[in-house]
């Protein structure tokens, strides 16, 4: 039984990972919590659905997945070219891009709306076993594959931020953004950078939590609360932090839900957040990102 | 000059003394004139008045509200129960309105939000001067217009299937205007536990659903209660919230408790969820819900479709129901895949809300109007022949059909339960 919560908080916590991530990556280059990655998961998890099912002869799951994660890409550009480069120009308060993460992700919510109502769309069923038996264990299919997928993709960012020139200009300008300019790094190749991957991130999830779920507008800013928590508790900015506060979330809620039920979960999710920014606002990382907002 | 001024006058002066002059209607009516329509009678002079020929002045339209959830959480049901109230006011004027006066219906949006509910409602009643309102399938917006709409004496009649939207859950009392036109929640839940209970021979239930959810908690809690006293037992009671988005946990504990049924009784997004979830756990026992585990339920859910026994209020499909050309219209208009029971809805709370009105001497007159819809008798609409209970201002006659998925995901209606 126990192992069986283990695998399913597992399940869950993956994909809070993917989440959180992409939310924490935008943090830990421009200090600010980015909202609008909600309004893009959900963005995403639309533009799958319509490829995956009209799109003739029905493509493979992998090129849907591939072709979002474009998408996702030019999203997150095109927001980044809307909304905030005008911001970063004018070297506003980081309360600036709070606000219009906000507001870009309300913006996004409602032209889906608008767009297909507040509908549900089921993506088709792409396994055709749903749950595996793995001798008294039921694992799903989905789980398993977000899963995998997660930990390729995050393995993909690790080797980015630390073995490659870009990686390293990254993690530069997070450490300390004027300097790395003085020392010739383009911050706004970084940002730039930083935005595609976060718009890969939200793409990748979109097409995974829509088919684990169903689409709708809400369906991003519902699970990015999530996401939200994991980023806090793993320490703001904080990649790693991210990860294991995700997974450990995602192990916390199964297992308080199963044992105390549904409405305690939500308190104590909430209180361990608030316990972490009481007593380690730093997170479980250990890094202390400054101007959070 | 002058000469050109002088002749201006005199002409002015020629044009009044014809204009002052000017004949007298003839005795007989042209027959032309007596087609065309008299201006209000305020407009005319006395004399004119008691000399005109016997034409019917216009009479005014009766206009009513429609508040539903258009652009909301709910607004896929709200715009089809949109159209279906304004279909229904579109065929009755064709019809020659209500004893002769035309019907006119102003639709506004409530968002599926109390307060949005409130706004519209003071905006048909204050400013469009409605008569009476055609309320939504929601209870939440509803809620807020039990004292408002006594103290307007404006009827509402809608499908907020909660009860206590329509009776005080304290005191017992009937709020005086407001009435329900299809089965509360309990009485819905009341006809799939008996079915479950003497068709399918179940014993053993659990239930899942969202407690921050009126209309769930509303069919969960008296499906569990009318189980009880029946005889049945209820293993497992799991509950989640508005803020989660995985249920496998309460699913994995129901498994556990090893249940034949379990009642699910959410919207359509949670009720999907719930469902995998419970799939997922290695559930495969019958699934019992709401009419919320309609179409396009079956499309959503990943896990195959099977033993799902669902309400319906109407046999939307089938060719011999009195709504089946209302649902093909529905279709048609709005290119749907799949027929809506909302669209029904609309058309149902209008029909009862104008037969009051026709039996009415004065059909704005909300007291009138309001003890004529107490009387409602053997009404037919889409779901049936509706009486009111004068006591609860809800149907006491009308049952719930139950129905299943065939194998190619169709809707399937197996039978009509009175609770």
């Amino acid at each position: 039984m126990v192992l069986q919560l283990i695998i399913n908080g597992i399940s869950l916590g993956a994909v809070y990972t993917l989440i959180a991530v992409g939310f924490a990556i935008v943090f830990t280059i421009l200090r600010f919590s980015n909202f609008a990655h909600g309004g893009m998961i959900s963005a995403c998890a639309f533009i799958g659905y319509f490829f995956q099912r009209y799109v003739k002869p029905t493509p493979p799951f992998a090129l849907t997945v591939i072709f979002t994660a474009v998408c996702g890409i030019i999203l997150a550009l095109a927001i980044d070219f809307f909304a905030y480069q005008r911001i970063r120009i004018n070297k506003s308060p980081s309360i600036y891009y709070f606000l219009v993460s906000l507001t870009v992700a309300i913006l996004i919510e409602q032209i889906l709306i608008v767009f297909f109502g507040t509908n549900m769309y089921g993506y088709p069923a792409v396994f055709e076993t749903q749950t595996m038996q793995i001798g008294s264990f039921r694992i799903k299919t989905m789980n398993l594959v977000i899963l995998a997928v997660s930990l390729s993709l995050l393995f993909a960012l690790m080797i980015l931020l630390n073995k490659t020139k870009i990686g390293l200009a990254i993690r530069a300008v997070a450490i300390d953004p004027n300097t790395s300019r003085l020392m010739g790094i383009n911050s706004n190749v970084v940002i730039t950078t930083v935005f595609a991957i976060a718009g890969l991130l939200a793409g990748v999830s979109g097409v995974f939590i829509g088919m684990q779920y169903s689409v709708y507008p809400s369906l991003g800013p519902t699970m990015m609360l999530k996401g939200f928590i994991a980023s806090v508790v793993g320490g703001m900015g904080s990649l790693g932090g991210a990860i294991i506060a995700a997974l450990f979330l995602g192990l916390i809620e199964i297992i308080s839900t199963y044992f105390l039920g549904a409405t305690t979960t939500t308190i104590i999710m909430f209180a361990i957040m608030l316990g972490f920014l009481f007593i380690r606002p730093q997170g479980i990382s250990g890094k202390f990102a400054e101007d959070k907002v | 000059m002058k000469n050109i001024y002088k002749f201006v006058v005199v002409l002015i002066l020629m044009a009044l003394v014809v204009g002052c002059t000017a004949p007298a209607p003839a005795p007989e009516p042209e027959p032309a004139k007596t087609e065309e329509p008299a201006p209000p009678a305020e407009d005319k002079p006395t004399e004119e008045v008691t000399e005109a020929p016997a034409t019917e002045a216009p009479k005014e339209p009766i206009i009513i509200g429609s508040i539903q959830d258009l652009t909301g959480t709910a607004s896929e049901a709200g715009k089809a129960n949109a159209w279906g109230a304004e279909y229904a006011v579109k065929v009755i004027n064709e019809q020659g309105g209500i004893n002769g006066r035309m019907l006119e219906i102003i639709t506004l949006d409530c968002k599926n939000d109390l307060n949005e509910g409130i706004n519209a409602y003071r905006k048909l009643v204050d400013e469009e001067k409605v008569s009476a309102i055609i309320g939504p399938p929601l209870s939440n917006p509803a809620s807020g217009w039990v004292d408002l709409s006594e103290e307007d004496e404006m009827p509402i009649v809608g499908h907020f299937m909660d009860e206590v939207v329509t009776t005080n859950p304290e005191t017992g009392e009937v709020y005086p205007y407001m009435f329900l036109a299809e089965p509360g929640c309990a009485s819905q839940s009341d006809a799939m536990a008996k079915y479950a209970l003497e068709d399918l021979k179940l014993t053993k239930f659990a239930t899942l659903y969202n407690t921050g959810n009126a209309f769930a908690k509303a069919h969960a809690i008296p499906f569990m209660d009318y189980v009880r006293e029946h005889g049945g037992e209820v293993v497992a009671e799991e509950t989640f919230t508005w803020a989660d988005t995985d249920y496998s946990a309460q699913a994995l504990k129901i498994a556990n408790a090893a249940p034949e049924a379990v009642f699910l009784s959410d919207y359509v997004v949670q009720a999907t969820t719930a469902y995998d979830a419970l799939r997922d756990a290695g559930f495969e026992g019958v699934i019992l819900g709401a009419n919320t585990l309609s179409l396009p339920f079956a499309n959503l859910v990943k896990n195959p479709v099977h033993d799902v026994y669902f309400l319906q209020n109407y046999d939307m499909l089938n060719k011999d129901q009195p709504c089946y050309d209302l649902h093909q219209a529905y279709m048609e208009d709005q290119k749907s895949e799949y027929p809506k029971a909302n669209t029904a809805f609309g058309w149902d709370a209008v029909h009862v809300l104008v037969d009051a009105m026709k039996k009415a001497a004065d059909p704005t007159n909300g007291p009138e109007v309001r003890d004529l819809l107490e009387k409602t008798t053997e009404l037919p609409i889409c779901h049936g022949n509706i009486t009111i209970d004068p006591a609860t201002h809800r149907p006491n006659n009308l049952g719930m059909f139950i129905a299943d998925y065939d194998e190619n995901n169709q809707i399937r209606i197996l039978k009509y339960v009175l609770p």
